[in-house]
């Protein structure tokens, strides 16, 4: 028979690259199929969905060897137009893929170019943004909509070309909770009730897996574990590249099974199982002090609307003291970067005082505010503004006067802190995106700020190089450094930060301790916050003594361990 | 300032953007033939007040300001150096030497001066505020594959008639001096005006290959995000503690180039995206081929449009024809010998 998609022993190397992309690849995906592709960073996934809509070869330059087989049709005789009329591709970076002025357009792109007639277009239009549930929207502009309706755009014209084949790297990857939620209800939609063919690369295997049939482990460029969702969940962790989400690890552990399960059906069979305790507050698990240093940062009553009308802060008043960990949560538009936009003079309050280490914000420019308070952005590359490793650490040096003689020393300690130090004479563009996000973090440190800004410094990275941020953001922390972080990550912010602030259209509805907050379910759902997974387990047992702020499994295990009868 | 896209619903929005293209041909000839500074003001006025009906008027001011400026100087500078001969004399601007003679011609005709470019000028800004990018671009855009004989037909034979009266009026000299019988003699005239009329036609309905006008589209509708991703960089480097606006001039330029580099690799990036995401939804299909949603279709209010401009127009060299093309000076000059 002929496959869907069908890669015969592939290899790939990139142009000017030694190292294959792809190594041997043999995998081959029947119609219906609904495959996950996951992995660490640079791992080949992308590398993969691009063989399959032919940007490699035919885009992409490089040394393809091998067959890639989208049903009869050879990718490498195939033109990309053509193959697109089969296979459609949903990339991570919504806002990248849009490239009309209006939605309608850029929903119509796609059909216009394989010449549909225009009612036609007009009708496919209609639906994909029923589909979509994107009614409304067609004359808005595309680089204006939130995270999640850029993607539901970016998926409204894949669909409006009617594929068989939908490839969807990362889909998930830059949205907060609520836009993945309609994003992945969106999947299920268009793949899985019209029988479609899916490969999705997601790193967000607890919302995914429940969703798949099978899935593929990539590393370095080959496949590390290939097989039914059971199969593959069943064979274990495999350090460092796959991990697999807390419930299964706790169904294998407690339930001796492997079925992917929602923390409520987890609770009912264990329940059923055995007859569950309780435990008494566990005294190791008590809240950690909160610093109580002197105040470094005071937000007064400050309101703030842009031009357009729109009021992105209202009355916001708020004191950090030095030595805190502060993460700043809310969903996309809430007024967290607006807000913490404020603290560095980018944007200057128009009601209300806003002190930062004593000097009032609408008085001090903004490079005379950036010696005490470093501010790491969403994007390296808007940061990044030389060549070379060194050079970019040397660039804030000498934009803060600092003798040269201390230049070697900084460089050295501050890239020591993020790991990479041996990249020191390594070229910016060489390194990858983590690299890069970890270079814009060095050359902050390197001025020994007293405040950290960092504005989601984990947006596309794997779930190991999350974690290595984080351990770098805490560690400062813990040398002295105040630190203000934005992410939509609750796992992370649950596990390193004390405090929380909650933003809600332009108002702080939340401020205090994280483990409160993430207590408190139905004020998350309210705040459109997503419980960290293991919270959420966590949280079914709270009537047995269990605290439902846990986050950590490895804190959950033992505990869940405690309530059940002894002789198991 | 930039001219940017303004949405809304006036008068001017609905019409086509074809029309609004022919609106700004159709003033530019009303400028050239037209020297009456009340029936220039009158043009100015209403496309003005069009204006105002289709954007607000704050922005549209803050856009036309400094243009007043500009063409104050021209209107000037006619008043002052493009004096016609056998004016009527006012008075010299330095009387010592008897340099510079202001005549009422001269200050006539300045006013038109003023008026006519400023019309021409401010029916571009309407068309351009009033019209999205995109249309425009397909405006110019080939886009039909089918050789439309009969509407091609039909727009050559209107526009000879067009034609024909101007020569009527404009050269009527010229072609009564002609020895030949007056059948004979129109025929030919008609003749001539039919093939400029065709050829015309030919050369606008050829437009730009399609790929470059998606190319254009598509370049339009990037603005916006490159706008808001120089704005980021120009922010992050400010946040790193850069003078992003150093008093001292070579520090400035060396502030440039850094903001150049990420501004550079952005946009660079934002064309890779670009060729990919319209790759990966099969731009190289069958680019000839390619059909289009957005429709521009000619509406009753268009054609209206079209024909006020054509009667002013020929209305303008009709005057011309008479002898009274400028009845605003001759009507002070009667006023001034009486």
């Amino acid at each position: 028979m002929t496959f869907e998609i069908d890669f015969q022993n592939v290899t790939f190397h990139y142009e000017g690259s030694n190292i294959p992309a792809l190594k041997e690849i043999n995998l081959s995906i029947e119609p219906g199929e609904i495959v996950l592709i996951t992995g660490p960073a640079g791992s080949g996934k992308t590398t993969l969905c691009s063989c399959i809509n032919g940007l490699i070869p035919h885009f992409h330059e490089g040394n393809l060897q091998g067959n890639v087989m989208v049903r009869i049709y050879n990718t490498k005789k195939a033109r990309i137009g053509g193959l697109a009329s089969l296979v459609g591709m949903v990339f991570q970076d919504s806002e990248s893929q849009l490239v009309t002025s209006s939605v309608a357009d850029e929903v119509a792109f796609g059909p216009e170019n394989f010449g549909v007639a225009r009612e036609e277009i007009n009708k496919r239009v209609v639906a994909a943004l029923k589909a979509t549930r994107l009614e409304g929207y067609e004359e808005r502009e595309p680089y204006n909509l939130s995270g999640g309706e850029q993607q539901a755009c970016v998926i409204a014209s894949v669909y409006a070309v009617q594929p068989d084949i939908y490839i969807m790297d990362e889909p998930l990857a830059n949205l907060d909770p609520a836009g993945r939620a309609q994003v992945l209800r969106l999947i299920i939609d268009v793949a899985k009730k019209r029988g479609k063919t899916l490969v999705i690369v997601e790193h967000a295997l607890e919302e995914v897996i429940p969703l798949v049939d099978r899935i593929v482990v990539m590393h370095q460029g080959e496949i590390v574990r290939d097989g039914t969702v059971e199969d593959v969940l069943s064979l274990g962790d495999i350090p460092q590249i796959f991990t697999r989400p807390p419930i299964i690890r706790l169904s294998e552990k407690f339930l001796h099974q492997v079925k992917p399960l929602t923390p409520e059906i987890f609770y009912k069979e264990l329940s059923s199982k055995y007859d569950l305790g309780t435990i008494q507050a566990n005294s190791s698990l008590l809240q950690e002090p909160v610093p109580d240093g002197k105040p470094i940062i005071e937000v007064k009553d400050v309101s703030y609307s842009y031009i357009q009308g729109t009021e992105a802060l209202r009355d916001i008043s708020l004191t950090i003291r030095e030595g805190e960990l502060v993460a700043i949560l809310g969903r996309n538009g809430s007024g967290k970067t607006t807000l913490v936009r404020h603290l560095i003079g980018l944007i200057k309050p128009e009601e209300g005082k806003i002190f930062v280490n004593g000097k009032d914000v609408a008085k001090t420019p903004t490079h005379e505010l950036a010696q005490d308070v470093g501010f790491c952005f969403q994007n390296p590359n808007h940061q990044i503004v030389t060549f070379k490793v060194r050079d970019e650490v040397i660039f804030g040096l000498r934009a803060h006067n600092i003798p040269a003689s201390e230049y070697e020393e900084r460089i050295h300690e501050a890239l020591e802190i993020v790991d990479l130090l041996a990249y020191i004479d390594a070229e910016v563009f060489d390194l990858g995106k983590g690299q890069k996000q970890r270079l814009a973090l060095a050359s902050v440190l390197a001025l020994k700020p007293r405040i950290l800004i960092i504005d989601e410094p984990t947006t596309g990275q794997d779930p190991q190089m999350a974690e290595g941020i984080f351990s770098i953001i805490k560690n400062l922390n813990e040398m002295g450094t105040t630190v203000l972080m934005i992410t939509h990550q609750m796992e992370y912010a649950a596990n390193y930060a004390q405090r929380a602030i909650v933003l809600k259209s332009g108002e702080i509805t939340f401020d205090g301790p994280i483990r409160d907050l993430i207590s408190n379910r139905s004020f998350m759902e309210e705040n459109y916050l997503d419980l960290p997974e293991v919270t959420k387990i966590a949280g079914q047992f709270s009537k047995h003594g269990i605290p439902p702020w846990l986050v950590k499994i490895d804190d959950l295990i033992p505990t869940i361990q405690h309530i059940l009868p002894k002789a198991t | 300032m930039a001219i940017e896209f303004q949405k809304g619903n006036s008068l001017l929005h609905e019409l086509d953007a074809r029309t609004k293209l022919l609106i700004f041909i159709g003033i530019t000839l009303l400028a050239v033939v037209i020297v009456d500074p009340i029936i220039m003001a009158i043009v100015f006025g209403s496309l003005y007040y069009l204006g105002t009906k289709a954007i607000n008027k704050k922005l549209l001011n803050k856009n036309l300001r400094v243009l007043v400026v500009i063409f104050l100087t021209f209107s000037v500078f006619q008043i002052l150096f493009f004096t016609p001969e056998n004016s009527y004399f006012l008075f010299y601007l330095y009387p010592p030497a008897e340099l510079v003679p202001v005549t009422v011609q001269g200050i006539i005709r300045g006013i038109a001066v003023f008026f006519r470019f400023f019309s021409v000028v401010l029916s571009v800004h309407l068309m351009l505020y009033s019209t999205p990018p995109v249309d425009l671009a397909l405006t110019i855009t080939k886009r039909e594959q089918q050789f439309k004989l009969r509407t091609d037909l039909l727009v050559s034979l209107l526009l000879s008639v067009i034609f024909f009266i101007i020569a009527l009026l404009e050269f009527n000299q010229g072609i009564e001096r002609l020895v030949l019988p007056p059948f004979v003699k129109y025929l030919i005239v008609y003749a001539v005006c039919l093939l400029l009329s065709f050829l015309v036609v030919r050369i606008a309905s050829h437009g730009l290959p399609p790929e470059m006008g998606v190319a254009l589209t598509l370049g339009f509708a990037t603005v916006g995000i490159l706008t808001k991703q120089t704005q980021k960089i120009t922010d992050a480097q400010k946040a790193r503690g850069y003078d992003v606006q150093p008093k001292n001039l070579f520090k400035r330029i060396r502030v440039l180039t850094a903001l150049l580099l990420p501004i550079f690799v952005a946009t660079m990036e934002r064309s890779q995206d670009i060729a990919i995401a319209i790759l990966s939804r099969g731009f190289d299909y069958n680019i000839s081929k390619r059909t289009y949603r957005r429709q521009l279709i000619f509406k009753r209010i268009d054609y209206i449009v079209m024909a006020v401009i054509v009667i002013l127009i020929l209305g303008g060299f009709f005057l011309n024809y008479l002898g009274i093309g400028n009845p605003t000076e001759q009507f002070i000059l009667n006023l001034l010998s009486a």
